[in-house]
């Protein structure tokens, strides 16, 4: 393995900033930017191993939840809908290699429309749901549930 | 902003004075739209020798927002005029050439402020205090005629379906440029929820469109200014409202850190005399949410393009999650 690894060069970046640059700076403003970096690198290398697995298991939900759309069958998914295009591009999208994920995010786009205007029915409403359930849960664990600071 | 070339500025708009100086001129953070800079203006004026706090709000190289100077200076002079707690704004410029980007310097207020809610250390008189205040300078402001306060500029709606129609097509159009050909399902279906749920408005009047904690500066006697006046516009009553109230500004019960929200609703129909809407409301709470998480998009965007290079940008995407879920539960997607 190189090294210097990713997550070390993020590290000495952030003491580079904080030791080296941070006590020459004199403008409040200035200074502030450098915090900022120092915290915005702590996070990038807080999520550097994580994001790769938040990526995997994004495209096998998406790729999964689709799959259970198709079980459902073309009484659920009407042609009317348009809804039947768009589960018949995510299924392409999920089968490339790589898969092409922000197509299957566009098609999901279309269900969690769907389900927002009362447009799907519980079937599809019920595996939409349950794929922002766990996406949201994923998001949570990757970058957390931040506010603005009071 | 270079303090020789402001120096010359402020001699040329202040020709009855004489001896200008501009001291401890240094950026602040925060006004993310608009780089901010604190300096005091000492001149002799009659033999005497006088200094003013002052703010200059120059035009950013890029940012979150995309909004005009220039709308901004009239809006607050129009609110100073008025009576409202603003900033008084002194000098307006347009020329880029007079300081690389158009400005404007207004008087500097004294106080405190927070980023987000209004901070659960402070004692519990001045969050009432504040709280007043903040229903107090809302409904004033909603109380007044825009043609009067000469704001005719901020563009009246043609009747009173437009406003929800205008704001949802804005910052959906805004979504659509700046996702950088990502798709967030929860923030389209969002925007397909309100142009599907377009709601009509009972009045229109004058909306500050970033009416929340953390864009006043108070002290214990309360709210000394409304600041951030960039997103005003011309439109429902219930947006500011709505906006104020999300639980993003304050989380749980308390309305931006302020006051338990079913109390702070009942408080703004004393001020206005005028009834909470609740379909109204709802539906500029779910834009608020779907609005704001664009405006995070839109400086994300413009670090990775390098339109600015202000690191507090990659923090924005740290805000997206809770804004997605409470979009979610809005929309009952969960």
């Amino acid at each position: 393995m190189f090294r210097p690894t990713l997550n070390e060069v993020v590290s000495g970046m952030q003491r580079t900033i904080m030791e080296a640059l941070l006590p020459e700076l004199t403008s409040p403003y200035a200074q502030g930017q450098a915090m900022s970096a120092i915290l915005i690198l702590a996070h990038a290398a807080a999520t550097l191993e994580s994001a790769p697995a938040y990526d995997a298991a994004e495209i096998k939900d998406l790729r999964a939840t689709f799959a259970a759309l198709k079980r459902l069958g073309d009484k659920h998914v009407s042609k009317k809908s348009g809804l039947r295009g768009a589960l018949a591009g995510a299924i392409r999208a999920s089968a490339k290699n790589p898969p092409d994920r922000r197509a299957m995010e566009a098609a999901m786009a279309a269900f969690t429309t769907a389900v927002a205007l009362g447009d799907a029915d519980q079937g599809i409403a019920r595996h939409v749901r349950g794929y922002i359930r766990r996406n949201l849960e994923r998001s949570r664990n990757l970058l957390g549930n931040s506010l603005p600071p009071a | 902003m270079d303090q020789n070339r402001l120096t010359e500025y402020l001699k040329q708009r202040m020709p009855h004075a004489r001896e200008h100086r501009v001291v401890g001129l240094k950026r602040l953070s925060g006004g993310s739209s608009r780089e901010t800079y604190a300096f005091d203006l000492e001149w002799n004026e009659g033999g005497e020798t006088r200094t003013r706090p002052m703010i200059g709000r120059r035009d950013p190289t890029g940012g979150l927002l995309k909004t005009e100077r220039e709308r901004e200076f009239k809006v607050i002079a129009a609110m100073h005029r008025a009576g409202l707690k603003v900033p008084e704004p002194l000098f307006l410029e347009l020329d880029a050439g007079v300081m690389d980007r158009p400005f404007f310097i207004m008087d500097r207020a004294q106080g405190r402020t927070g980023m987000g809610a209004f901070p659960a250390a402070e004692p519990e008189s001045t969050r009432a205090k504040v709280a007043d205040d903040f229903l107090s300078e809302l409904a004033r402001l909603q109380s007044l005629d825009y043609r009067e306060c000469g704001l005719e500029i901020l563009g009246p709606p043609k009747n009173l379906e437009e406003p929800a129609r205008v704001q949802s097509a804005h910052w959906s159009e805004v979504y659509e440029r700046d996702r950088m050909g990502e798709h967030y399902p929860i923030l389209s279906a969002a925007f397909a929820w309100l142009k599907a749920n377009p709601v009509v408005s009972d009045r229109v009047v004058i909306v500050h469109g970033d009416y929340r904690s953390g864009n006043y500066l108070y002290d214990d006697s309360g709210i000394i200014a409304m600041l951030d006046w960039e997103l005003a516009h011309l439109g429902d009553p219930m947006e500011d409202l709505g906006w104020a109230s999300m639980k993003f500004w304050g989380r749980e019960e308390l309305a931006g850190g302020l006051m338990e929200r079913e109390a702070f609703y009942r408080m703004y129909e004393q001020k206005t005399g005028h009834r909470v809407d609740r379909t109204r409301l709802f539906f500029y709470q779910v834009l608020g949410n779907a609005k704001m998480a664009v405006i995070c998009l839109s400086g994300i965007r413009a670090f990775i393009e390098g339109q600015t290079s202000d690191s507090v940008m990659p923090f924005l995407e740290l805000l997206l999650p809770q804004l997605f879920e409470d979009l979610a539960n809005q929309l009952r997607l969960v």
